[in-house]
């Protein structure tokens, strides 16, 4: 793929802006053209791709040029006179993750702690490629005796004594096992002056070169190239200006404490002080993007790739988990080599957003030549407070960033067992195992085997394209997917805005207040607490919300503070849910705004509370349908099934599966949050396969018969129920559903159910329901026969 | 860990299952190794799978080996958009890509589901996972991204 891009937003309101950012790496040209984005779904049994082109003053041939990504997450402190030390002591705990690298590993080489060094000039404290800690002056290292061990704390320190030219290394584990070697600090003299250069010191990571050409200053900041970069906690860095003494440098643990003149000294005492020059406290500002240095020159530095923070340090107890709670043992931060926060490329073109530009979905058609093709989809709002139509719908930016460049077929071998087939792989999917620098999704784990929490949407994002096919369905997923909405409203006739939940999140109830009817893309999986909170208070006051998937509500997502609105995401796995990765102890709490992580069900809010239904089992082999239950015929809800016949199968075709009930099912419980009132109204119970299997949450034991042929929780509930004030919603339950809209020319029992209930959503004032439907129910009553017939085993 | 049958005529007559289901799911989104109510119908999955519990195992285990296990895990790359489909094998190491394992191209996604079993089955020896496999990856898993890496 030699063309890539990204758009500096992904949601724009009519009347402003929007920056594209190419690469082009070959072609001496491109073209960009603008398009509406109605359906992108190549496969030949559907409608085909339609993007109908639109005018525009941005759309033509610009020069191509190569952009780079350099990925890797580093602190950067300005050079400084008090770091151009003479004589020095480094000194830190460090928590590897990946001390030696398999041969062909995309990023070579040693990793560097903390380094005010390159080419062969300054100082710094190494990983060598062996896995052994080195301390580089000049040219000359000094190398520890033994290898560190990874996922393990580790005690560093070196001295440099230029008046007797004399080093020492000290790498001291802090645990140690029966047949551990003993380590000794390594002595050597080596002579000479530290040369210093205008280089920043850098903290995971050494100055590789400054970039003085195009785009140099945008790459990086400050244009400074940063290489070696280290992966792994780094906890308490402190520089001195001369070479303690062991025992001083024990006492330098305690680092820079503020001095109070007459109460006490800077540092550790007033001897010691004296000699610090920087001493950083990672549990300073966890939710900003900067380190802050307790020492007396103020070297705080620029955080540069995002890196995990609130992490637990070389000194965690245990005894709290929150990192507010106990700032003091959360002072490590986890450094990645393959931490992206910002690719920050050049601007190529800009497009001004006419006023007039109807609210939808769009892309900048990038082209070069017969074979390179690039999408930049972005979406149009209209202003804030604006309602140009009765009916929005709210794409899932949230969730395209959870899996933006996943690698998940790549990576996970065995996420074959996930949907029973060889996965098949896009020329996106390729790239992303060479590209590494393109950065990973919340479903991928780190070079390292950590999990990945945050994602960036600054960047090409490959699989937020039409005409991607996912692996894991065959078919379209996520973005594309959602296409398939798009078409069926515009080939229905329907009139419609688009908003996202970038808007929903920030903007709240003003964004959708206005609306008659909502509807959620397949997939709403992913959302911030704000995007509940305006949903709640929408169906609150009579809004109508239409649920167009599964697996909705699911994850507890924040936006990263320190980065523009909605740019960067955030999320921990912490101990329920289907986890492609578990977040470590005393790591469930997120640096964006310090709260619980996790999936919304354990920090209170069920999944089943937002739209009836809540996510049940996933399969992803192939779909299947759903039959109508007697519940359908309530007085209530039975006008969705208006020229639908009470046997008919229900989506028994599909672009997604082969059928309206597939890839992940949600279920009514009223036990987990699904309103008493809720008319379970059709369901595809027992007609699954095998590849289907119960969610992990939804038991507690693990045992035989959690499959699609014997688990009767593995379905997919459609689902109806009345909110206050004339509201209402209606869940459809499942991600495949979307796929069968368009089967036979658009006409089709899921099409008509789908138009029944938009119909009725969409008008105007309070809907009513029947007479005498206010009763008081309790939330077992709906099958007593069932629920009060004791325990299981009785 | 379940043995996968040597015996040429029972190969022979798994290989003919996923064959058949390639038939059935041709031109559906979707694959999985079920007979279907018709051709080009993913409804009424049966058989299969869903019966043949000696070749489901077999499947299991394929599917449940590591990237690197036997040169390679095998996986389908769409190398023409709805066209043309290859087989390649991906690595186990990060910035390495997959290599395409010879000069096959298919026409049809499903056809190159039934090569890829019919290549791991002569592939993959009939046990493994036993004691007397041992080798260090017993004491380190790896990480838990849904199964081994």
């Amino acid at each position: 793929m030699r063309l890539t891009a990204y758009a500096d937003k992904w949601t724009v309101q009519q009347g402003e802006t929007l920056s594209f950012h190419v690469n082009c790496d070959g072609p001496a040209e491109y073209d960009a053209e603008l398009v509406r984005l109605v359906h992108g779904d190549t496969n030949p049994l559907g409608p085909g791709v339609k993007e109908p082109r639109v005018k525009s003053p941005a759309n033509g041939t610009y020069a191509g040029r190569q952009q780079v990504i350099h990925s890797g997450s580093y602190a950067l402190v300005p050079d400084a006179g008090p770091l151009r030390v003479e004589s020095m002591t480094l000194q830190c705990w460090i928590w590897p993750t990946m001390p030696t690298k398999a041969d062909g590993y995309w990023k070579p080489g040693p990793q560097a702690i903390m380094a005010k060094w390159s080419n062969g000039r300054g100082y710094g404290l190494f990983l060598e490629e062996d896995g052994r800690v080195s301390l580089r002056i000049n040219d000359h290292t000094i190398v520890s005796q033994f290898p560190v061990r990874d996922r393990a704390w580790h005690f560093i320190a070196a001295t440099y004594d230029a008046v007797s030219g004399s080093a020492t290394l000290y790498h001291e584990p802090q645990i140690t096992y029966a047949l551990d070697p003993v380590p000794a600090p390594v002595e050597q003299d080596l002579g000479g002056s530290i040369e210093h250069g205008d280089i920043p010191f850098v903290i995971s990571g050494r100055i590789d070169r400054r970039d003085s050409g195009q785009g140099g200053v945008s790459h990086q900041p400050m244009g400074w190239i940063v290489g070696d970069h280290y992966n792994g906690k780094i906890d308490s860095p402190r520089l001195c200006n001369r070479a303690l003494t062991r025992l001083e440098i024990e006492q330098m643990k305690l680092g820079g404490a503020a001095g109070m003149d007459e109460g006490r000294s800077l540092g550790p005492s007033g001897h010691l002080g004296a000699a610090l020059v920087a001493a950083w406290d990672f549990s300073e500002e966890i939710s900003g993007c900067r380190i802050v240095d307790r020492g007396p020159y103020r070297l705080d530095g620029q955080l540069v790739g995002l890196p995990a923070r609130g992490m637990t340090g070389h000194n965690w107890s245990g005894r709290e988990t929150d990192w507010r709670r106990a700032p003091g043992e959360y002072g490590a931060i986890h450094f990645h080599d393959d931490d992206v926060d910002d690719a920050r490329w050049d601007v190529d073109f800009s497009l001004d957003v006419p006023a007039d530009l109807p609210s939808a979905v769009y892309a900048m058609k990038l082209t070069a030549g017969d074979d390179d093709e690039y999408y930049v989809p972005f979406f149009v709002k209209p202003p804030l407070g604006q309602f140009k139509a009765k009916i929005a719908v709210i794409m899932s930016t949230t969730d395209y960033m959870a899996y933006a460049n996943e690698h998940l077929g790549t990576n996970a071998g065995a996420a074959e067992l996930l949907f029973y087939r060889t996965p098949i792989m896009q020329r996106p999917n390729l790239f992303l195992t060479e590209h590494r620098e393109y950065g990973n999704s919340h479903y991928d784990v780190h070079g390292d085997l950590s999990g990945v929490h945050m994602s960036s949407r600054l960047r090409p994002v490959l699989n937020f394209q039409p005409k991607y096919d996912s692996w894991l369905t065959q078919a379209p997923w996520q973005f594309n997917a959602d296409l398939h909405l798009i078409d069926w409203l515009v080939e229905m006739g329907y009139e419609f805005d688009v908003i996202t939940d970038e808007d929903v999140s920030y903007d709240g109830l003003a964004r959708i207040e206005g609306y008659n009817v909502l509807l959620t893309g397949s997939h709403p999986e992913h959302k911030d607490g704000y995007y509940l909170d305006a949903i709640h208070a929408y169906k609150e006051r009579g809004g109508r919300f239409m649920y167009m998937g599964a697996d909705g509500f699911y994850w507890r997502q924040t936006f990263h503070p320190s980065y523009p609105r909605g740019a960067v995401t955030e999320i921990r796995r912490c101990e329920s849910g289907i986890r492609p990765w578990h977040a470590d102890p005393g790591e469930y709490h997120h640096q964006s705004d310090g709260r619980l992580g996790g999936m919304w069900r354990f920090v209170g809010r069920q999944l089943h509370s937002v739209a009836g239904t809540g996510m049940a089992a996933q399969g992803f082999d192939i779909s299947t349908y759903y039959k109508r239950t007697v519940e359908s015929n309530d007085p209530r809800v039975s006008w969705a099934f208006e020229g639908v016949e009470y046997d008919e199968r229900l989506g028994d075709f599909g672009l997604v599966g082969g059928g309206a009930a597939g890839a992940e099912l949600d279920t009514v419980d009223t036990t987990l949050g699904s309103p008493p009132h809720t008319l379970l109204v059709a369901t595809s119970a027992g007609l699954h396969t095998d590849a289907y299997l119960l969610v992990t949450e939804l038991f507690g034991i693990n045992a035989a018969g959690l499959n699609g042929t014997q688990h009767p929780r593995v379905r997919a509930d459609m689902a109806y129920h009345e909110t206050p004030n004339g509201g209402a919603v209606f869940a459809f339950s499942s991600i495949a559903y979307c796929g069968a809209l368009s089967h036979n020319g658009y006409e089709n029992n899921i099409s008509r159910i789908t138009s029944n209930v938009l119909n009725r959503f969409m008008q105007d004032g309070p809907l009513r329901p029947p007479e005498d439907t206010a009763v008081a129910r309790g939330r077992l009553e709906s099958d007593p026969e069932l629920n009060y017939q004791g325990t299981v085993g009785d | 860990m379940y043995k996968i049958p040597q015996d040429n005529a029972v190969q022979e007559e798994m290989l003919e299952t996923v064959r058949s289901s390639v038939e059935m799911l041709r031109g559906v989104a979707g694959f999985s190794v079920v007979d279907t109510e018709r051709p080009g119908s993913a409804i009424e999955p049966h058989g299969g799978i869903q019966d043949d519990m000696q070749l489901d195992k077999v499947l299991i285990r394929m599917r449940a080996s590591s990237l690197d296990a036997y040169g390679g895990k095998l996986i389908i790359v769409c190398t023409k958009p709805d066209e043309e489909w290859r087989i390649a094998r991906l690595t186990s190491v990060r910035g390495v890509a997959p290599t395409f394992v010879d000069e096959r191209v298919f026409s049809d996604e499903q056809d190159a589901q039934a090569e890829v079993f019919r290549m791991r089955l002569e592939e993959f020896p009939s046990e493994d996972g036993m004691p007397e496999h041992f080798h260090q990856g017993y004491k380190r898993p790896g990480a838990d991204n849904w199964g081994p890496v």
